[in-house]
Protein backbone atom coordinates (compact mmCIF):
# COMPACT_ATOMS: atom_id res chain seq x y z
CA UNK A 1 0.00 0.00 0.00
CA UNK A 2 1.08 3.22 -0.88
CA UNK A 3 1.25 5.91 2.12
CA UNK A 4 4.04 8.22 1.35
CA UNK A 5 3.00 11.69 -0.10
CA UNK A 6 4.97 13.97 -1.73
CA UNK A 7 6.62 16.65 0.39
CA UNK A 8 4.51 19.25 -1.81
CA UNK A 9 1.59 17.83 -0.87
CA UNK A 10 2.78 17.63 3.21
CA UNK A 11 3.58 21.17 2.83
CA UNK A 12 -0.70 21.79 1.90
CA UNK A 13 -1.40 20.07 4.82
CA UNK A 14 -1.04 23.31 7.07
CA UNK A 15 -3.08 25.19 5.13
CA UNK A 16 -5.96 23.07 4.69
CA UNK A 17 -5.99 21.66 8.39
CA UNK A 18 -6.09 25.75 9.22
CA UNK A 19 -9.07 25.99 7.48
CA UNK A 20 -10.49 23.02 8.79
CA UNK A 21 -9.86 23.63 12.15
CA UNK A 22 -11.29 27.36 12.19
CA UNK A 23 -14.65 27.61 14.29
CA UNK A 24 -13.66 24.75 16.25
CA UNK A 25 -12.78 24.79 19.64
CA UNK A 26 -11.36 21.80 20.62
CA UNK A 27 -7.96 22.62 20.19
CA UNK A 28 -6.26 25.09 22.86
CA UNK A 29 -4.40 28.23 21.22
CA UNK A 30 -1.10 28.29 22.57
CA UNK A 31 0.29 29.49 25.54
CA UNK A 32 -3.33 28.67 26.88
CA UNK A 33 -3.92 25.89 29.28
CA UNK A 34 -5.56 22.64 28.58
CA UNK A 35 -6.71 19.61 30.24
CA UNK A 36 -5.57 17.70 26.80
CA UNK A 37 -4.15 13.92 27.61
CA UNK A 38 -1.26 12.56 25.60
CA UNK A 39 -3.53 10.17 24.14
CA UNK A 40 -6.41 12.99 22.55
CA UNK A 41 -6.77 13.41 18.86
CA UNK A 42 -6.58 16.83 17.57
CA UNK A 43 -8.25 18.29 14.58
CA UNK A 44 -4.80 18.62 12.99
CA UNK A 45 -4.06 14.75 13.88
CA UNK A 46 -7.25 14.30 12.24
CA UNK A 47 -6.54 15.34 9.07
CA UNK A 48 -3.02 14.20 8.96
CA UNK A 49 -4.17 10.70 10.08
CA UNK A 50 -6.96 10.85 7.10
CA UNK A 51 -4.25 12.12 4.37
CA UNK A 52 -1.20 9.56 5.43
CA UNK A 53 -2.58 6.34 6.33
CA UNK A 54 -6.29 6.53 5.16
CA UNK A 55 -8.62 4.55 7.34
CA UNK A 56 -5.43 1.55 8.07
CA UNK A 57 -5.77 0.75 11.86
CA UNK A 58 -3.00 2.36 14.04
CA UNK A 59 -2.36 -0.06 17.71
CA UNK A 60 -2.13 2.14 20.16
CA UNK A 61 -1.80 2.07 23.60
CA UNK A 62 0.02 -1.10 25.87
CA UNK A 63 -0.23 -3.16 22.17
CA UNK A 64 1.81 -1.08 20.72
CA UNK A 65 4.94 -2.05 19.74
CA UNK A 66 6.48 1.61 19.73
CA UNK A 67 6.65 4.20 22.79
CA UNK A 68 7.06 7.87 22.93
CA UNK A 69 9.44 9.76 25.38
CA UNK A 70 8.46 13.68 25.57
CA UNK A 71 8.92 16.03 28.17
CA UNK A 72 5.25 17.37 29.46
CA UNK A 73 7.11 20.70 29.48
CA UNK A 74 10.50 21.56 27.33
CA UNK A 75 13.41 24.16 28.63
CA UNK A 76 12.85 25.69 24.97
CA UNK A 77 9.78 25.02 22.38
CA UNK A 78 12.62 25.47 19.98
CA UNK A 79 14.53 22.38 21.48
CA UNK A 80 12.38 19.69 22.48
CA UNK A 81 13.99 16.16 23.19
CA UNK A 82 12.32 12.85 21.56
CA UNK A 83 12.79 9.92 22.11
CA UNK A 84 11.43 7.03 19.88
CA UNK A 85 12.08 3.45 21.10
CA UNK A 86 10.63 0.28 19.25
CA UNK A 87 9.32 -2.74 21.88
CA UNK A 88 10.82 -5.22 18.78
CA UNK A 89 14.22 -5.60 17.57
CA UNK A 90 14.57 -5.51 14.18
CA UNK A 91 14.96 -9.07 12.36
CA UNK A 92 14.92 -10.65 9.35
CA UNK A 93 11.21 -11.77 9.71
CA UNK A 94 9.17 -8.71 11.16
CA UNK A 95 10.69 -5.26 11.81
CA UNK A 96 10.21 -1.57 12.02
CA UNK A 97 10.34 -0.43 7.85
CA UNK A 98 9.33 3.08 8.48
CA UNK A 99 8.62 5.70 10.85
CA UNK A 100 6.60 9.10 10.82
CA UNK A 101 7.46 11.72 13.29
CA UNK A 102 4.60 14.19 13.62
CA UNK A 103 3.74 17.19 15.39
CA UNK A 104 -0.10 18.87 15.24
CA UNK A 105 0.09 22.07 15.17
CA UNK A 106 3.30 22.93 13.70
CA UNK A 107 3.33 25.21 10.05
CA UNK A 108 4.89 21.75 9.05
CA UNK A 109 3.75 19.00 11.10
CA UNK A 110 5.52 16.26 9.28
CA UNK A 111 9.01 16.36 11.25
CA UNK A 112 10.49 13.41 9.75
CA UNK A 113 10.33 10.31 7.47
CA UNK A 114 12.49 7.57 8.23
CA UNK A 115 12.63 4.45 6.27
CA UNK A 116 14.30 1.90 7.98
CA UNK A 117 16.31 -1.48 7.22
CA UNK A 118 16.97 -4.78 10.02
CA UNK A 119 20.71 -2.94 9.42
CA UNK A 120 20.05 -0.98 12.54
CA UNK A 121 19.41 -3.76 14.99
CA UNK A 122 16.95 -2.04 17.15
CA UNK A 123 14.83 0.81 15.54
CA UNK A 124 15.39 3.37 18.65
CA UNK A 125 15.80 6.83 17.91
CA UNK A 126 16.41 10.30 19.81
CA UNK A 127 15.88 13.59 18.20
CA UNK A 128 14.83 17.37 19.25
CA UNK A 129 12.48 18.81 17.79
CA UNK A 130 10.53 22.49 17.23
CA UNK A 131 7.36 22.95 18.72
CA UNK A 132 5.30 26.11 18.12
CA UNK A 133 2.60 25.28 20.20
CA UNK A 134 0.93 23.18 23.27
CA UNK A 135 0.71 20.53 20.62
CA UNK A 136 0.79 16.56 20.22
CA UNK A 137 4.05 14.94 18.98
CA UNK A 138 2.88 11.48 17.35
CA UNK A 139 5.19 8.33 16.14
CA UNK A 140 3.63 5.82 13.46
CA UNK A 141 5.60 3.10 12.94
CA UNK A 142 4.81 0.57 9.98
CA UNK A 143 6.07 -2.52 10.86
CA UNK A 144 7.32 -5.00 7.57
CA UNK A 145 4.45 -6.41 7.68
CA UNK A 146 2.35 -3.35 7.04
CA UNK A 147 0.82 -2.86 10.43
CA UNK A 148 0.97 0.46 11.74
CA UNK A 149 1.31 1.21 15.33
CA UNK A 150 1.52 4.61 16.85
CA UNK A 151 1.89 7.02 20.27
CA UNK A 152 1.34 10.14 20.93
CA UNK A 153 2.45 13.12 23.74
CA UNK A 154 1.13 16.29 24.73
CA UNK A 155 3.58 18.95 24.90
CA UNK A 156 3.11 22.28 26.60
CA UNK A 157 5.37 24.85 25.31
CA UNK A 158 5.49 27.56 22.43
CA UNK A 159 7.13 29.57 20.17
CA UNK A 160 9.49 26.75 18.46
CA UNK A 161 8.94 27.73 14.90
CA UNK A 162 9.85 31.58 15.83
CA UNK A 163 12.50 31.41 18.07
CA UNK A 164 15.22 33.35 17.56
CA UNK A 165 18.12 31.66 15.81
CA UNK A 166 21.31 30.82 17.85
CA UNK A 167 24.00 30.47 15.10
CA UNK A 168 27.83 31.45 15.86
CA UNK A 169 29.65 29.72 13.22
CA UNK A 170 28.41 30.09 9.64
CA UNK A 171 31.56 29.12 8.21
CA UNK A 172 31.00 25.67 9.88
CA UNK A 173 27.21 24.86 7.96
CA UNK A 174 26.97 21.58 6.67
CA UNK A 175 29.79 19.83 8.97
CA UNK A 176 28.62 16.38 9.42
CA UNK A 177 29.78 14.63 12.89
CA UNK A 178 29.20 11.13 13.35
CA UNK A 179 29.96 9.83 17.21
CA UNK A 180 29.76 6.30 19.15
CA UNK A 181 28.12 6.92 22.49
CA UNK A 182 30.21 4.88 24.03
CA UNK A 183 33.54 5.88 21.75
CA UNK A 184 35.32 3.47 20.04
CA UNK A 185 35.86 1.02 22.98
CA UNK A 186 32.08 0.58 22.88
CA UNK A 187 31.51 -1.21 19.53
CA UNK A 188 29.65 -4.01 20.16
CA UNK A 189 30.15 -6.70 17.19
CA UNK A 190 27.21 -7.93 15.90
CA UNK A 191 24.63 -6.14 18.55
CA UNK A 192 23.08 -2.88 18.59
CA UNK A 193 25.20 -0.03 18.99
CA UNK A 194 24.37 3.37 19.25
CA UNK A 195 25.61 6.44 17.30
CA UNK A 196 24.83 10.32 17.23
CA UNK A 197 24.74 12.19 14.03
CA UNK A 198 25.20 16.14 14.08
CA UNK A 199 24.57 18.49 11.25
CA UNK A 200 25.88 21.99 11.92
CA UNK A 201 22.88 23.71 10.17
CA UNK A 202 20.33 26.71 11.17
CA UNK A 203 17.36 24.76 10.22
CA UNK A 204 15.60 27.96 9.75
CA UNK A 205 11.99 27.62 9.81
CA UNK A 206 11.38 30.78 7.59
CA UNK A 207 9.37 31.90 10.64
CA UNK A 208 12.63 33.27 12.70
CA UNK A 209 12.62 36.96 12.57
CA UNK A 210 16.49 38.89 11.97
CA UNK A 211 16.54 40.85 15.01
CA UNK A 212 18.67 44.05 13.08
CA UNK A 213 17.18 43.62 9.76
CA UNK A 214 13.40 43.51 10.74
CA UNK A 215 12.92 40.73 7.81
CA UNK A 216 11.93 37.01 7.82
CA UNK A 217 15.11 34.63 7.39
CA UNK A 218 13.94 32.71 4.56
CA UNK A 219 13.49 28.90 5.10
CA UNK A 220 16.59 26.75 4.95
CA UNK A 221 16.99 23.08 6.78
CA UNK A 222 18.35 20.01 6.26
CA UNK A 223 15.98 18.06 3.74
CA UNK A 224 17.29 14.59 3.60
CA UNK A 225 20.13 12.47 5.57
CA UNK A 226 20.73 9.37 4.35
CA UNK A 227 22.72 6.75 7.37
CA UNK A 228 24.97 3.53 5.87
CA UNK A 229 27.43 1.58 7.65
CA UNK A 230 30.17 -0.57 5.39
CA UNK A 231 28.39 0.59 2.25
CA UNK A 232 24.57 -0.89 3.53
CA UNK A 233 21.60 1.31 4.06
CA UNK A 234 20.78 1.96 7.64
CA UNK A 235 18.29 4.50 7.03
CA UNK A 236 17.43 7.35 5.11
CA UNK A 237 15.64 10.55 6.54
CA UNK A 238 13.36 12.60 4.38
CA UNK A 239 13.18 16.25 7.60
CA UNK A 240 11.55 19.30 7.73
CA UNK A 241 12.32 22.51 9.43
CA UNK A 242 10.25 20.93 12.51
CA UNK A 243 13.27 19.45 13.61
CA UNK A 244 15.76 21.83 16.15
CA UNK A 245 19.13 23.68 14.33
CA UNK A 246 22.07 21.41 14.54
CA UNK A 247 19.68 18.07 13.73
CA UNK A 248 20.82 15.62 15.38
CA UNK A 249 19.92 11.86 15.48
CA UNK A 250 20.62 9.50 17.58
CA UNK A 251 20.58 6.24 16.02
CA UNK A 252 21.59 1.91 16.31
CA UNK A 253 23.69 -0.04 14.23
CA UNK A 254 25.16 -3.37 14.02
CA UNK A 255 28.74 -3.70 13.12
CA UNK A 256 29.32 -6.93 11.62
CA UNK A 257 32.84 -6.07 10.50
CA UNK A 258 35.53 -3.02 10.10
CA UNK A 259 33.44 -0.64 7.99
CA UNK A 260 32.81 2.86 7.54
CA UNK A 261 29.57 4.67 9.23
CA UNK A 262 28.38 7.70 6.54
CA UNK A 263 26.29 10.22 6.47
CA UNK A 264 24.83 12.13 3.42
CA UNK A 265 23.02 15.31 3.77
CA UNK A 266 20.99 17.64 1.40
CA UNK A 267 19.23 20.95 2.35
CA UNK A 268 16.17 22.54 1.12
CA UNK A 269 19.16 25.21 -0.94
CA UNK A 270 20.31 21.31 -2.93
CA UNK A 271 23.72 21.90 -0.76
CA UNK A 272 25.50 18.84 -0.32
CA UNK A 273 26.88 17.40 2.68
CA UNK A 274 28.77 14.53 4.29
CA UNK A 275 30.29 12.69 7.16
CA UNK A 276 31.73 9.44 8.05
CA UNK A 277 33.35 7.56 10.80
CA UNK A 278 35.31 4.51 10.38
CA UNK A 279 34.49 1.80 13.13
CA UNK A 280 36.13 -0.96 13.67
CA UNK A 281 35.18 -4.10 15.49
CA UNK A 282 37.64 -5.96 17.43
CA UNK B 1 1.45 47.78 15.65
CA UNK B 2 -0.18 48.30 18.48
CA UNK B 3 -0.41 51.20 20.37
CA UNK B 4 -0.99 52.40 24.03
CA UNK B 5 -3.04 55.00 25.43
CA UNK B 6 -1.13 57.55 26.65
CA UNK B 7 -2.74 57.48 30.36
CA UNK B 8 -1.74 53.91 30.62
CA UNK B 9 1.51 54.56 29.89
CA UNK B 10 1.73 57.07 32.10
CA UNK B 11 0.46 54.95 34.50
CA UNK B 12 2.59 51.97 34.15
CA UNK B 13 5.91 54.36 34.44
CA UNK B 14 4.65 55.68 37.75
CA UNK B 15 3.79 52.52 38.76
CA UNK B 16 5.93 51.32 41.86
CA UNK B 17 8.49 48.01 40.66
CA UNK B 18 6.67 45.49 42.89
CA UNK B 19 9.23 42.89 42.57
CA UNK B 20 8.08 39.90 44.57
CA UNK B 21 5.97 36.68 45.17
CA UNK B 22 2.55 37.41 47.35
CA UNK B 23 3.28 37.52 51.21
CA UNK B 24 0.95 35.12 51.50
CA UNK B 25 3.31 32.18 50.40
CA UNK B 26 5.70 33.71 52.82
CA UNK B 27 8.77 33.46 50.81
CA UNK B 28 12.32 33.54 51.76
CA UNK B 29 13.67 36.71 49.73
CA UNK B 30 16.91 36.96 48.71
CA UNK B 31 18.13 40.31 47.41
CA UNK B 32 21.52 40.27 45.31
CA UNK B 33 24.50 40.94 46.58
CA UNK B 34 27.75 42.65 44.43
CA UNK B 35 25.86 45.31 42.45
CA UNK B 36 26.25 47.08 40.02
CA UNK B 37 29.21 44.53 38.87
CA UNK B 38 27.11 41.73 39.46
CA UNK B 39 24.15 39.77 41.01
CA UNK B 40 24.68 37.55 43.29
CA UNK B 41 22.12 35.46 45.29
CA UNK B 42 23.42 33.40 48.08
CA UNK B 43 21.04 30.24 48.60
CA UNK B 44 23.37 28.86 51.14
CA UNK B 45 20.64 29.76 53.78
CA UNK B 46 17.62 28.99 52.38
CA UNK B 47 18.99 25.73 51.93
CA UNK B 48 19.80 24.89 55.74
CA UNK B 49 16.63 26.07 55.92
CA UNK B 50 14.50 23.60 54.09
CA UNK B 51 17.61 21.39 55.05
CA UNK B 52 16.34 21.79 58.94
CA UNK B 53 12.62 21.73 57.44
CA UNK B 54 12.34 19.18 55.48
CA UNK B 55 11.20 20.96 52.62
CA UNK B 56 11.70 21.20 48.96
CA UNK B 57 12.97 24.46 47.08
CA UNK B 58 10.90 26.27 44.74
CA UNK B 59 13.25 28.85 43.87
CA UNK B 60 11.70 31.73 41.74
CA UNK B 61 13.82 34.13 39.86
CA UNK B 62 11.99 37.39 39.26
CA UNK B 63 12.72 40.86 37.92
CA UNK B 64 11.43 44.16 39.36
CA UNK B 65 11.15 45.34 35.87
CA UNK B 66 9.96 42.61 33.74
CA UNK B 67 6.12 41.90 33.14
CA UNK B 68 5.73 38.07 32.75
CA UNK B 69 7.45 38.33 36.13
CA UNK B 70 4.36 40.60 37.36
CA UNK B 71 1.75 37.95 35.68
CA UNK B 72 2.93 34.72 37.46
CA UNK B 73 2.61 36.82 40.48
CA UNK B 74 -0.49 38.54 40.58
CA UNK B 75 -1.46 34.58 39.08
CA UNK B 76 -0.32 33.59 42.46
CA UNK B 77 -1.65 36.16 44.46
CA UNK B 78 -5.36 35.76 42.74
CA UNK B 79 -5.14 32.48 43.62
CA UNK B 80 -3.14 31.68 46.78
CA UNK B 81 -6.24 30.41 48.95
CA UNK B 82 -6.18 27.63 46.44
CA UNK B 83 -2.69 27.19 45.82
CA UNK B 84 -0.50 28.08 49.01
CA UNK B 85 -2.15 24.41 50.80
CA UNK B 86 -0.19 22.75 48.30
CA UNK B 87 2.97 24.71 48.65
CA UNK B 88 2.93 23.28 52.26
CA UNK B 89 5.83 20.91 51.44
CA UNK B 90 8.18 23.49 49.69
CA UNK B 91 10.35 26.54 50.89
CA UNK B 92 9.27 29.13 48.16
CA UNK B 93 12.81 31.43 47.67
CA UNK B 94 12.21 34.28 45.90
CA UNK B 95 15.49 36.06 44.23
CA UNK B 96 14.80 39.21 43.54
CA UNK B 97 16.71 40.58 40.20
CA UNK B 98 15.90 43.10 37.27
CA UNK B 99 16.38 42.66 33.31
CA UNK B 100 19.48 45.04 33.53
CA UNK B 101 21.34 41.56 34.96
CA UNK B 102 21.55 39.44 32.32
CA UNK B 103 23.35 35.49 32.50
CA UNK B 104 26.74 37.10 32.36
CA UNK B 105 26.43 39.37 35.48
CA UNK B 106 24.10 36.99 37.55
CA UNK B 107 25.63 34.17 40.11
CA UNK B 108 24.49 31.51 42.16
CA UNK B 109 26.72 30.80 45.27
CA UNK B 110 25.93 28.15 47.68
CA UNK B 111 28.65 28.06 50.48
CA UNK B 112 32.08 28.82 49.16
CA UNK B 113 30.89 28.18 45.92
CA UNK B 114 29.77 31.07 43.23
CA UNK B 115 28.91 29.85 39.61
CA UNK B 116 27.91 32.37 36.97
CA UNK B 117 24.23 31.36 35.52
CA UNK B 118 25.49 29.48 32.56
CA UNK B 119 27.69 27.52 34.81
CA UNK B 120 25.90 26.81 37.51
CA UNK B 121 23.45 25.47 35.06
CA UNK B 122 25.50 23.28 33.33
CA UNK B 123 26.48 22.15 36.71
CA UNK B 124 23.03 20.56 37.96
CA UNK B 125 22.44 19.51 34.09
CA UNK B 126 19.71 22.29 33.52
CA UNK B 127 19.06 22.86 29.48
CA UNK B 128 18.37 26.22 30.27
CA UNK B 129 22.31 26.67 30.52
CA UNK B 130 22.20 28.51 27.09
CA UNK B 131 19.66 31.43 27.68
CA UNK B 132 18.63 32.90 31.22
CA UNK B 133 14.94 34.08 30.61
CA UNK B 134 13.04 36.21 33.46
CA UNK B 135 10.85 34.90 35.43
CA UNK B 136 12.39 31.26 36.41
CA UNK B 137 12.03 28.42 38.59
CA UNK B 138 13.99 25.69 39.86
CA UNK B 139 12.95 22.81 41.61
CA UNK B 140 15.31 21.55 43.90
CA UNK B 141 15.23 18.76 46.98
CA UNK B 142 17.26 19.46 50.39
CA UNK B 143 20.35 18.45 48.28
CA UNK B 144 20.09 20.63 45.80
CA UNK B 145 19.61 18.27 43.14
CA UNK B 146 17.02 19.78 40.53
CA UNK B 147 13.48 17.36 40.94
CA UNK B 148 12.62 17.91 37.19
CA UNK B 149 13.56 20.13 34.27
CA UNK B 150 11.83 23.21 34.30
CA UNK B 151 10.79 25.44 31.15
CA UNK B 152 12.53 28.44 30.53
CA UNK B 153 9.62 31.54 31.80
CA UNK B 154 6.00 30.17 33.44
CA UNK B 155 3.86 30.97 30.91
CA UNK B 156 3.43 27.22 30.67
CA UNK B 157 1.83 26.94 33.81
CA UNK B 158 -0.37 30.29 35.20
CA UNK B 159 -3.23 28.09 35.73
CA UNK B 160 -4.22 26.10 39.00
CA UNK B 161 -4.10 23.10 37.73
CA UNK B 162 -1.18 23.66 35.62
CA UNK B 163 0.81 24.49 38.54
CA UNK B 164 -0.61 21.99 40.33
CA UNK B 165 1.37 19.78 37.91
CA UNK B 166 4.43 21.73 38.41
CA UNK B 167 3.93 20.73 42.47
CA UNK B 168 3.31 17.14 41.41
CA UNK B 169 6.39 16.85 39.27
CA UNK B 170 4.51 15.58 36.20
CA UNK B 171 6.84 15.27 32.93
Amino acid sequence: MKTKLSRRALLALPLVGAAGVAGRAAAAVGGLPTKTAHDDSSPEWELLRERLFQRRPITTGAAAQVQLTVPLRAAYGASVPVKIVSKLPQGPQLYVKRLWLLVDKNPSPLAALLDITPEVGQADFETRLRVDEYSHVRVVTELSDGSLHGDSRYCKTSGGCSAPPNRSAPELVGKTVLKLLEGVNGVKPNAPTTADVTVLHPNDTGFELNQVTVMYIPPHFVRSLKLSYAERKLFDAELDFSVSENPTWRFQFVPHAQGLLQAQVEDSKDRRFSGQLAVSVS
Amino acid sequence: MRRWPAFAMASMLAAPALAALPAAYTPLVIEPTGLPARAEFDLTAALARAKRENKRLYVYLGASDCPFCRRYEAFLNQNADELRPHFAGWLIVDLRSSLRVQADRLHIRIGPKSLPYAEFQRSIGDERARQLVYPSVWLFDTALQPLMQMPAGTGTFETVPEQLEILRLEQ
